[in-house]
């Protein structure tokens, strides 16, 4: 397994990255119908139903912790692969410049389709409400410069300086040692790393939008990508931890459920303006222990080739850049609709993901547009 | 003589490799500096900024000392010299490798205040300022190393880089005197008043001569020595 | 005949030293030893030859270019390593070479290793962690893997221990082998020139004051003792370099020996008692006091 993990091309960590983002989708199709983000999410519907946050916020502990990970691995195996040059110039071809693209297109997109549906929705969301009134305010505020969904190429590109920078001046060894050791040290000492930086900020935590970056992304995501890039350096690691599966099973199981009663009992808000303790160390213990069962999962049922999951692995990029803008679109044109929640997310979902297909199909799929975003 | 741009490019990269462990330094710290930004406080506006403002100073002269002073004070000069490379070639690459060591913070530091300034409720008037001020950031770097690649001292090199950025103090005091200046900065609105257009054009344009006449000299001298 | 440099009426000046004059070549293949002692001007007139330092005056070609308007096509095919010259001591000696692969497209990898064998080098350690000898040794792999046409080298064995003296002296011998590259050192030391250059120049105080094969020197010169007094005017003779009188011996040095000075200095009342061969380290210290030409 050893020679396969560090030389040849792993399908199961494509596969998964491409089930991650297409998660995704659905994650930010769901959180319109969701409870807790009633009040702060722009489409959040009249309808929603507290099944959606038992589901949405598992799912949210382990999608970008997931790809962040598997970001790390990759770029790990192109610096071994191609050197750091190669690894740079792959990252501003395929993360620098169509974030730099995307992100005027994306921040256009959905302020124009919100101010639309604040103008002409019926039952507007908490959030349109404000934004129809702000609009009407004679010096109305212009939108807030925030990355939306692309936050994650942002980080990308920065884990990539910082993975740099931590190799130059020798910081990396901690970590190596670290993985040799027993899987359980990486297992309950990760999470304790972890667990500040999540207490800094409301659980469930938030998306890092800013253009500036915020301390308790990096420490987050930077802990699974640096994880992925030493797994990548110790690949029996992941057969180390394998032992441990039936144990993390159970234990993300109970701790769940603590953490849907803890979330039930301090919902985010000025309340809760960050997570306490107890909710930071389950959102940790949850986010690395799912993730790592994840890649477990992904390593025994996904590396067999696919043609079909090999065509979502490709799509994958593509569909997550475009997504929001259209989902939102959707999402506004959907409110006043009287129809059952579950059908409207299917709506939403279903059209979001085939158009987001569709237009991969014919202006990626076999275009020079493959090599930037395929 | 006719630029050998493949081994310019060389030499650049080496000088970076040398400089790297330095410039990793600088960019955690820079990007930490950032993240204090991002905590949207104003103690951690001042924190962040101030560090930035220390990160990139002290990028703009760890790389010109070692890229210049250190080479000659340890006796590898020689060496590069005895490689394929003429002085324009020579010349070309210590100001390349130390104008990008240079203008990548330059460029995002910029860049954060003028969006900050824009963007949140502090006066607009500060935009013409902060420009102000970082012209003359931008002349000190075009001092320090047009004075570097000049003189073979390291004692000149090192006070013109010292010189130079401390000179900024008195600076802003002058800055604070001029009343078309000082009480733009409490404005909300940006104007563009005589005296400071003409500050800022006459900073810029003194850089580029500094660093034009520099590169001119030394790349027109048919030998290193 | 070609040359692998070729200086005509070349002249040098620094505020306090002054090179002046200096027409001297050496042809493609041959070693040529440059004796001088320190501040002779033998790092100056090497720096010229690399392109480093432009002439004031005179012509400067090497390897067919002239100096230094086409000094990056010289240096291509120069390997040029000086006693003042240093790598950087916080990279490895694999950074270095690397960087001189992809410079020189003559660069042998397989050479490069041998040499490390040979010299007994790390590849993988910092330079700042080596000794004297090694840096030397390293800059002088550096120099040799890229397969130079005219390697010239400045005091190369300077500051070494004996042990890795004989090793560079050893090395450079195998690279004299190669009969397509001519080699310019310089040295205070003479043994290292005696050993192993064909041509020998003296230089002293910015001026060239012999440039001969090496033969040639060792028949020339010889060192008479004689019986008798010490004639009037005899170190006025052109072939005499120097005469001096102990007791009624006297001790003469002859930078033109031939069969008919022994009459000669019959004639002026002094009989030859021995005649002997001059090594090149008194033949070097003899013509410089002399001041004349060797």
């Amino acid at each position: 397994m050893s020679s396969e993990l560090s030389h040849e091309r792993v399908h199961y960590l494509d596969h998964l990255r491409a089930l991650a983002m297409l998660a995704g989708v659905l994650f930010h199709a769901a959180l319109a119908y969701s409870p807790l983000m009633s009040g702060y999410f722009p489409t959040a519907d009249r309808q929603n139903s507290p099944w959606v946050d038992a589901v949405v916020w598992g799912s949210h502990l382990v999608r970008m912790p997931l790809f962040f990970l598997i970001a790390g691995f990759s770029a790990a195996w192109m610096l071994e692969r191609r050197g750091a040059g190669g690894l740079f110039r792959q990252r501003m071809r395929r993360i620098a410049l169509p974030l730099v693209v995307a992100w005027p297109l994306v921040h256009w997109a959905l302020s124009a389709s919100t101010v639309w549906a604040a103008r002409s929705v019926e039952n507007p969301s908490a959030v349109l409400a404000l934004v129809r009134y702000l609009t009407e305010l004679p010096d109305p505020p212009s939108a807030p410069i925030t990355l939306a969904h692309l936050w994650f190429l942002y980080y990308l590109l920065l884990f990539t300086v910082l993975h740099w920078a931590f190799r130059t001046l020798g910081l990396a060894r901690y970590g190596e040692r670290a993985i040799r050791g027993a899987a359980a040290w990486v297992l309950l000492g990760l999470p304790l790393l972890v667990a500040p930086a999540l207490a800094t900020v409301s659980a469930p935590h938030p998306a890092p939008e800013s253009p500036l970056p915020q301390f308790w992304a990096i420490a987050f995501y930077g802990a699974f990508f640096a994880l992925g890039a030493f797994v990548h350096g110790a690949p029996d690691w992941l057969t180390r931890a394998r032992a441990l599966a039936p144990w993390l099973i159970v234990g993300c199981c109970a701790l769940y459920a603590a953490f849907l009663w803890r979330l039930d009992a301090e919902p985010p808000g000025e309340a809760h303006p960050s997570a306490s303790w107890t909710v930071a160390l389950l959102e940790a213990f949850l986010s690395v222990w799912l993730t790592v069962l994840c890649l477990l999962a992904g390593q025994r049922l996904l590396q067999r080739p696919s043609a079909t999951l090999q065509y979502l692995a490709r799509s994958s990029y593509w569909v997550y850049l475009l997504h929001l803008p259209i989902l939102f679109a959707l999402q506004y044109a959907l409110m006043d609709f009287e129809l059952a929640w579950p059908l409207k997310f299917a709506l939403a979902g279903a059209g979001t993901l085939a158009l987001c297909l569709l237009s991969y199909h014919l202006l990626v799929a076999r275009t020079p547009l493959r090599r930037f975003v395929g | 003589m006719k630029l050998n741009l493949p081994l310019v490019r060389l030499l650049v990269v080496k000088d970076w490799q040398l400089f790297q462990k330095q410039l990793a330094t600088y960019v955690l710290a820079g990007i930490v500096a950032l993240c204090f930004l991002g905590l949207a406080e104003s103690w951690a506006f001042y924190v962040g900024s101030l560090m930035l403002l220390i990160v990139m100073v002290a990028a703009a002269c760890f790389s010109i000392s070692t890229s210049l002073v250190v080479e000659r004070k340890e006796q590898t000069l020689s060496f590069v010299m005895s490689l394929p490379v003429s002085p324009l070639d020579f010349t070309i690459s210590k100001l390349a490798g130390n104008l990008i060591t240079f203008a990548v913070p330059f460029v995002i530091l910029l860049g954060g205040t003028l969006a900050t300034v824009l963007l949140t409720p502090l006066p607009d008037g500060l935009f013409v300022y902060a420009l102000l001020i970082f012209a003359y950031i931008l002349f000190a770097f075009a001092i320090s190393l047009s004075v570097a690649m000049s003189v073979e001292s390291e004692g000149w090199a090192t006070f013109a880089m010292i010189g130079s950025m401390v000179l900024i103090n008195p600076y802003i005091m002058a800055l604070a005197q001029i009343p078309d200046i000082d009480q733009r900065t409490r404005v909300d609105a940006v104007v563009w008043t005589l005296p400071a257009v003409g500050i800022l054009i006459s900073l810029v344009v003194l850089s580029i001569a500094v660093l034009g006449a520099t590169t001119w000299f030394h790349a027109r001298k048919p030998a290193f020595n | 005949m070609s040359f692998a440099f070729s200086l005509n009426g070349v002249a040098k000046r620094y505020p306090h030293f002054e090179l002046q004059d200096i027409t001297l070549a050496l042809p493609e293949g041959q070693v040529m030893g440059l004796v001088g002692v320190n501040g002779a001007g033998k790092t100056t007139l090497l720096r010229l030859i690399t392109g480093i330092a432009a002439a004031d005056a005179g012509e400067v070609r090497v390897l067919g270019h002239r100096l230094p308007a086409e000094q990056v096509a010289a240096k291509r095919e120069i390997g040029f390593a000086s006693e003042d010259m240093r790598l950087y001591r916080t990279q490895t000696l694999r950074w270095h070479m690397d960087l001189m692969q992809q410079i020189y497209p003559a660069w042998s990898e397989d050479y490069a290793r041998e040499l490390a064998k040979r010299f007994d080098l790390r590849t993988d350690q910092a330079l700042g962690g080596c000794s004297h000898g090694q840096r030397v040794k390293a800059l002088l792999l550096l120099c040799l893997a890229r397969r130079p046409r005219l390697l010239l080298l400045d005091e190369p064995t300077t500051g070494l221990d004996p042990v890795a003296r004989i090793e560079v002296l050893e090395a450079l011998a195998d690279v004299l082998r190669d009969a397509g590259r001519s080699v310019l050192f310089s040295s205070h030391n003479t043994h290292d020139v005696e050993q192993l250059a064909d041509t020998i120049t003296f230089l002293h105080k910015g001026r060239l004051v012999a440039s001969a094969d090496r033969n040639e020197f060792i028949d020339r010169w010889r060192r008479i003792v004689c019986q008798g007094a010490l004639p009037s005017g005899l170190s006025a003779w052109p072939e005499i370099a120097s005469a001096r009188a102990n007791g009624s011996l006297v001790e003469i040095k002859a930078r033109a020996w031939n069969e008919s000075l022994p009459a000669r200095l019959a004639a002026e009342g002094l009989q030859v008692q021995r005649t002997d061969a001059m090594g090149l380290e008194d033949i070097f210290i003899t013509a410089v006091r002399s001041g004349g030409a060797a």
